[in-house]
């Protein structure tokens, strides 16, 4: 399933510009979208999804504008929004039945029957007859993937599905959508947690304040932060100055100190050790190093 | 179909998420607690059974659908608007917005869940009704107007409701602000809009008068059908307008313009509903406009009286044909060039001959004038055939009335039943005089005198032709040549009606008159209910008739009367000119379907007999089942046709109409008529007189003005005379008052010239020997002058246009008993006069007996004993002095202008109370009690008794040195303001002002200073003071006099308190003989009293003094509040509303030199 999306702005009526000609290509397998918040990944998401039209530019889908194809669109579509915390009175498993009956399952044992399959799938069925509204945080979550996941739809978009979630839950849903991405299923992954842009993700894009700042695989945005990446062993005095002028990505207290990773292009006053860059660390470099360097070029 | 199955899986879940949500389920389950208990009240054997209710099947839904509505179409407000507000706000629909599906479905999905909640929840509580509806024994069972109710009223109101809501939450956005709008929406609605314009807004149909016939089922089809499409079409649209304004990308171009095409398609069929409704309201004024302009293009002309009338009609489903031979005279004292005919407008005249001639004719909206050819002499007659086919406009038939539904309610307990003065179905004909159904020669009205009309005694002759299966029912004997009905009445008659339907038939024979009761088939239910008297009917038909023809001495003129069951929705307006309502004719009673809406009538036979049964139980008492159905009939029979009081409240105020189903005009209006070219109104006046029709008594009373109709009639002519007013065209109760008083002053002014007794006589035989004639009150009067040497026709021309009324003054009575051979007797003398520049009369009557005399004992010597309910406020004795026995007056006596009299009677029984009559005059109330206090013993017959001796000079009223000013005169300052609140004056609500003059409510007094009349209170010639309610001192009232001599003066203000029967100041609430009491004025009870202090304010020389008056120590009457040095212009007197009473009451005062 490709996706183009091509010289896509959007400008809310409070003139806040949310995306910037933004011009991206990606099939099937699971996308990555990250960026901080405020980025434009929802606003991005709700037109991929129908939500909400472009200021300009176009999305298609295998070729067909879904401005103009809103129904071959959104019959292959799962969809779990951002904020999707209330429900009406309905029950987990009618909470479903609804969303796959609206999403063509005419048939209703089938539906049924993929009802059940779902929530076993998100580890739901035991509160299959719980009112949805009185699930917990992360049972709603799964619920709301559940019902993305409903109707076997060939484009999934995920907006910041890990939010709230714990350590646990995060993971299932990690390997819920590496597993989808095995089928023949085009997944937008939106997320400002980069540890959800797994090495699953053929391709990702990094937006910041409405601009494609990379389009690429993870390999490539990690091979920016090749050699910037550094291990030193610090004293509290030396900590608080390394805090200062570098940014720390991470710090682990020691015998006499502070194990800290930090993202430079080089820390020539301190006794460090490039490492190699993960995922983590490549957003990090890019967002806060490289663009700002870009900046001042 | 993808389409159908989204639909469906919305309208399933939204239903179930709505069904789940706490107001729908509190609201689902006070509907069903309270439906269950109204049901079970209303329909179940145990419940109150309202006989209007039971006796029409159909009303148990619609009772049950009209109030559900109501409430429906307010709850679903908040349900619709709440539901878009959740669209709105929650992230969660939006994983439903990006599911295949298009705005339509998604919208239609909604508002079909919600209509079929709603619906599932009138269905279950129609299936409570339903399982009463089995238990009850006496409902028929009629289920398809189940599913017509929930059709009619409930499916367009959720529609419309929901339609709205969604449409103005899509637009505003704003949940608080749409309910707002819709509540008021709905509160407009039952308050204001339900009746407007042909009920064009009614949207929850709360006004729409939906009411069935077990005979003809929705009479009017067409009204409900555009009115209710309305909202259904107009609901659609909206409910597609809102799938346009829906904030979600739309997938679905074909149903996007399916919406916009049929969005444009509904509200196109609502404007066109709307204005078929409007105009369906608009055309009935225009018709009632056109009838009365058409009205007064002719209602100079003369006319011909109709002696004969050989009618040959034809039913043809909604048509009929006829053709009318008319045989007529010219009675009029010149040639007659064209003849003047009218006819109900939606019949079309198709030709005139005449001795087998065509005639030139013209027929004018309802007006045919025929040329003949040649000149009608006087005194000559001729003869027409007159053809002419169509149908029955009833708008025509009482142009006078708006068909407000508000002002002229018609209901079964609260639902509105609408008005019918004719029917022609396939099925079903009822035609009255009413209608014009054929040519009658006079006008249906005559705008510039509504009180005039033309009576012919017609020699009637009717042919009817119809389907085989129906049954024609006139006046008369009938028979049935080759499937034609002919009808041949025995005696002329004033109109002919004519009634087809499915009827049966019983006979009884009394005393040599048939009665006849022609029921549909299957309703004869009353047979079951009183099966136990039907040995005993006809010894209780002839006691009843006796009774009638005693009442109004003279015989029952005709050979049968027949008693017709006509569908509910007949109802006639009553008329300015006649007592007479439509639903009587000559020999026929017209009576709603199974006996349902009439007032005497409210539970059923059966049900009154299980009442009364266990309540004679309970007490002890032992009565045969047949004595109790003997009473039950008798009651029944009473109240439905003698009785002669029908009271409706029209804004607020009570008004005695024309009793729709008496059997007065038998006695007078069928029989006799009496005509005068001069003075149109004559024999509406001799009705109205000889009709003894009551005016409101203490119940109404006290929650209207206080004033009986002789007073308000009094009020009304001291500004115009009768002339002047009947050109005014003054509301139809206030012209029968004027009639009424008119007429009881020209009886009794003849009265007390001819004598009492001598004129009953001769009257009585004069009207049985006029039976059936017209006749000229010109000769009327030759033959009274013939036989009593007294013409009043020369009174009448001041008695019709002049305005000027006489005042009476009356002194107390002095009451001696005397010794008139070995019998003890009451002399009673008292002065009267009259100030005035006219002349006037009253007529006295006297309550007499021991202590406590009224009901419980003594006598009363008058007509109306209900003197002696008590409890109530003032009671009328009006009818003192009206009807043709006129036995409850004593005297009749004449004063001259500026006369005085000392009146005196002996009397046989003592007497406990005077009560004086005035008739015509500016006494306000015009009847007075005016109790007996003292008597003394003489022993001896005076020999200076007079029965009236005339006192010359006149004697003063007023004592020198003595002021007085009430609060009727000019130096009394009401004090009222008038502030409108910026709210009311933008709706148009006029402030509540002081109007007239109003009863005093103990619970309720106004906050500005009220007039009220009460014959306690002080005054010249209208008793009357001015209350407030109690309050902090912030408003007054002030009396002022010119003082011409400074020195002291005792100040006096009047303390008006109603004296009971048996006991007078202070004493204790009025007995059950007595004439007043009650909540309509101040009497002192056990109960706590309205009135406590009353602040006065005397103005004098030294400043001011208040002082404190406690009402309930004061003494009736005159009260001291104390001494004062006046100077010339000081002399003022405020009193404040301060009291720690409900009402302050402010009456006169009085300053008095001294000496």
């Amino acid at each position: 399933m490709k996706i183009e999306i091509q010289g896509l702005n959007k400008t809310y009526p409070n003139g806040n510009r949310a995306l910037k000609d933004i011009d991206l290509e990606f099939g099937t397998g699971m996308f990555g979208l990250l960026g901080p918040n405020g980025a434009g990944k929802s606003s991005l998401m709700r037109i991929i999804v129908t939500l909400m039209k472009p200021s300009s530019g176009i999305v298609l889908v295998e070729g067909k504008d879904i401005q103009k194809h809103r129904k071959e669109l959104r019959s292959m579509l799962g969809y779990l929004p951002q904020d999707f915390r209330f429900f009406t009175a309905l029950k987990t498993w009618e909470f479903l039945d609804y969303s796959g009956s609206l999403a063509g399952m005419k048939n209703r044992r089938e539906r049924l029957a993929e009802v059940d399959r779902l929530l076993d799938q998100v580890g739901l069925l035991e509160v299959r007859d719980r009112k949805a509204n009185r699930l917990s945080g992360g049972m709603k979550r799964r619920l709301g993937i559940a019902q993305a996941l409903i109707g076997n739809p060939r484009i999934i978009v995920v907006d910041e599905p890990t939010t709230g979630l714990d350590p646990d839950e995060r993971i299932r849903f990690r390997n819920i959508l590496s597993l989808l991405s095995q089928n023949d299923v085009t997944i937008i992954l939106s997320t400002h947690i980069v540890g959800d842009i797994s090495s699953t993700c053929q391709g990702m894009a990094l937006l910041n304040r409405g601009e494609l700042v990379f389009n690429g695989r993870p390999e490539d945005l990690i091979k920016h932060a090749e050699g910037h990446v550094f291990k030193m062993m610090l004293t509290p005095y030396e900590y608080d100055k390394v805090k200062e002028h570098y940014n720390v990505i991470s710090t682990i207290p020691v015998d006499d100190g502070w194990e800290v990773q930090v993202v430079a292009d080089d820390v020539p006053e301190f006794n460090s050790t490039p490492i190699i860059p993960n995922i983590e660390h490549a957003y990090v470099y890019y967002m806060e190093h490289k663009m700002h360097a870009d900046i001042i070029e | 179909m993808t389409l159908l199955h989204n639909i469906r899986t919305v309208a399933r879940y939204e239903a179930t998420t709505l069904r789940r949500s706490w107001f729908f389920r509190l609201f689902s389950i006070a509907a069903l607690v309270i439906f269950t208990f109204l049901n079970i009240g209303f329909f179940s054997p145990v419940g109150d059974e309202p006989w209007q209710l039971i006796a029409i099947s159909s009303s148990l839904p619609l009772v049950n659908l009209y109030l559900l509505n109501i409430a429906q179409s307010i709850v679903v407000i908040f349900l619709a608007a709440d539901f878009l507000k959740r669209d709105k706000k929650v992230d969660t629909n939006e994983v439903l917005y990006t599911r295949s599906m298009s705005n339509f479905e998604y919208v239609m999905g909604k508002t079909i869940g919600i209509l079929r909640l709603f619906l599932g929840l009138d269905i279950i509580i129609l299936l409570i009704g339903l399982v009463m509806n089995i238990i009850s024994k006496n409902m028929t069972i009629d289920l398809m107007s189940y599913l017509y109710y929930l059709l009619i009223l409930c499916v367009p109101t959720i529609l419309f409701s929901l339609g709205l809501a969604f449409m103005l939450m899509s637009l505003i956005r704003n949940q608080a602000i749409t309910f707002l709008i819709l509540l008021g929406l709905a509160a407009l609605d039952m308050f204001w809009l339900w009746y407007r314009f042909g009920s064009i807004f009614d949207y929850m149909a709360f006004g729409l008068p939906v009411f069935q016939s077990t005979i003809i089922g929705f009479d009017n089809l067409s009204q409900i059908l555009n009115q209710r499409l309305l909202y259904f079409f107009l609901g659609s649209s909206l409910v597609l307008a809102t799938v346009l304004l829906f904030k979600r990308l739309p997938q679905a171009k074909t149903h996007t313009t399916i919406s916009v095409v049929f969005m444009i398609i509904f509200f196109a069929g609502a404007v066109v509903c709307a204005f078929n409704t409007y105009s369906s309201y608009r055309s009935t004024l225009d018709e009632k406009n056109l009838v009365i302009g058409t009205g007064k293009q002719f209602e100079e002309r003369d006319f011909v009286r109709l002696t004969d009338a050989d009618i040959d009609i034809s039913h043809k489903g909604k048509f009929l044909e006829a053709s009318a031979d008319l045989e007529f005279i010219n009675q009029n004292n010149k040639n007659l060039s064209s003849f003047l005919f009218s006819l109900n407008p939606g019949l079309t005249v198709s030709g005139v001959t005449s001795g087998g001639k065509e005639l030139k004719f013209k027929q004018t909206h309802d007006v045919i004038d025929i040329d003949p050819g040649k000149s009608l002499a006087p005194g000559d007659r001729d003869s027409i055939v007159i053809s002419y086919a169509g149908t029955i406009n009833e708008a025509f038939c009482y142009p006078n009335y708006s068909d407000n539904m508000k002002e002229t309610r018609y209901r079964a307990m609260m639902l509105n039943i609408n008005k019918r003065q004719a029917f022609l179905t396939e099925k079903y004909v009822l035609l009255t005089p009413e209608t014009y159904w054929y040519p009658v020669p006079g006008l249906n009205y005559y705008p510039s005198n509504p009180a005039r009309i033309k009576i012919d005694f017609t020699n009637y002759t009717l042919r009817v032709k119809t389907n085989k299966d129906l049954t024609a029912i006139s006046q008369g004997t009938s028979e049935n040549r080759d499937g034609t009905f002919v009808f041949t009445p025995e005696s002329p008659l004033t109109g002919i009606t004519l009634a087809i339907g499915d009827y049966r038939s019983d006979t009884l024979k009394v005393d040599s008159v048939k009665y006849i009761t022609w029921y549909i088939k299957g309703h004869d239910f009353y047979k079951k209910q009183l099966s136990l008297i039907s040995d005993t009917l006809p010894l209780l038909v002839s006691g009843i008739m006796r009774d009638l023809e005693t009442n109004f001495s003279t015989k029952y003129p005709f050979k049968t009367l027949s008693l017709i069951e006509v569908p509910i929705q007949f109802y006639s307006y009553p008329k300015m000119n006649t007592q007479t309502r439509a639903e009587l004719q000559p020999s026929m009673v017209l009576l709603p379907e199974k006996l349902s809406s009439l007032n005497s009538l409210r539970r059923g036979f059966y049900k009154q007999f299980a009442n009364q049964k266990k309540n004679m139980a309970r007490q002890n008492q032992v009565i045969t089942d047949k004595e109790l159905q003997v009473r039950i009939f008798n009651n029944f029979v009473r109240s439905t046709f003698i009785s002669s009081t029908n009271y409706r409240f029209v804004n607020g105020a009570v008004v005695n109409e024309p009793t729709r189903y008496r059997l007065g005009p038998s006695f007078y209006f069928f029989k006799n008529n009496f005509y005068s070219s001069e003075y149109p109104v004559i024999n509406a006046v001799f009705e109205s007189h000889l009709q003894k029709v009551n005016t409101p008594q203490a119940g109404a009373m006290n929650i209207t003005d206080g004033l009986s109709g002789n007073d308000k009639a009094n009020l009304i002519l001291k500004n115009a005379s009768f002339r002047e007013i009947l050109e005014l065209n003054p509301a139809s109760d206030t012209i029968r008052a004027i009639l009424t008083v008119k007429g009881d002053y020209l009886f009794n002014l003849i009265r007390s010239k001819v004598g009492i007794t001598e004129f009953k006589e001769w009257f009585q035989k004069y009207i049985d020997d006029h039976k059936f004639q017209s006749v000229d009150i010109r000769k009327f009067n030759e033959d009274l002058n013939q036989r009593f040497g007294f013409e009043f026709y020369p009174y009448l021309e001041n008695w019709f246009n002049t305005k000027e009324q006489p005042g009476f003054n009356f002194g107390e009575p002095q009451v001696n008993e005397i010794l008139v051979g070995d019998r003890v007797r009451y002399l009673v003398t008292f002065i009267a006069s009259n100030p005035e520049s006219v002349p006037g009369i009253f007529n006295l009557a006297f309550r007499t007996g021991g202590p406590g005399a009224g009901r419980g004992g003594g006598q009363i010597n008058m007509a109306m004993a209900q003197a002696g309910s008590g409890g109530g406020g003032n009671i009328s004795i009006s009818m003192q002095g009206r009807g043709m026995e006129a036995a409850d007056i004593s005297k009749i006596v004449e004063i001259s202008a500026h006369q005085a009299k000392k009146i005196g009677i002996i009397l046989d029984a003592q007497p406990r109370a005077l009560l004086i009559n005035t008739l015509f005059s500016k006494n306000i109330p015009g009847e007075r009690n005016i109790p007996v206090e003292d008597i003394r013993k003489l022993k001896s017959k005076s020999s200076e008794f007079k029965e009236e001796e005339t006192l010359v000079p006149m004697p003063e009223k007023k004592i020198t040195g003595e002021i007085i000013v009430d609060n009727e005169d000019p130096g009394f300052n009401p004090g009222n303001k008038v502030v409108q609140a910026p709210l009311k004056r933008l709706f148009g609500i006029k402030a509540r002002v002081s109007q007239g003059y109003q009863q005093i409510n103990q619970y309720w007094a106004p906050d500005y200073w009220q007039a009220s009349i009460q014959s306690a209170y002080y005054g010249d010639y209208v008793l009357s003071s001015v209350f407030t309610r109690g309050g902090t001192g912030d408003s007054k009232v002030t009396w002022s006099a010119k003082i011409n001599e400074p020195g002291y003066y005792d100040v006096y203000c009047y303390i008006g308190k109603l004296i009971t029967g048996s006991v007078t100041v202070g004493g204790q609430r009025g007995g059950q003989g007595g004439g007043q009491g009650g909540s309509g004025g101040p009497v002192a009870s056990k109960e706590e009293s309205s009135y406590k202090d009353m602040h006065y304010k005397i103005y004098h020389d030294e400043g001011v003094e208040e002082i404190t008056v406690d009402f309930e120590n004061a003494e009736g009457g005159w009260n001291k509040l104390g001494q004062y040095y006046l100077s010339p212009d000081s002399a003022k007197v405020e009193l404040t509303n301060q009291s720690a009473g409900r009402i302050v009451l402010g009456d006169a005062i009085k300053w008095v030199k001294v000496n």
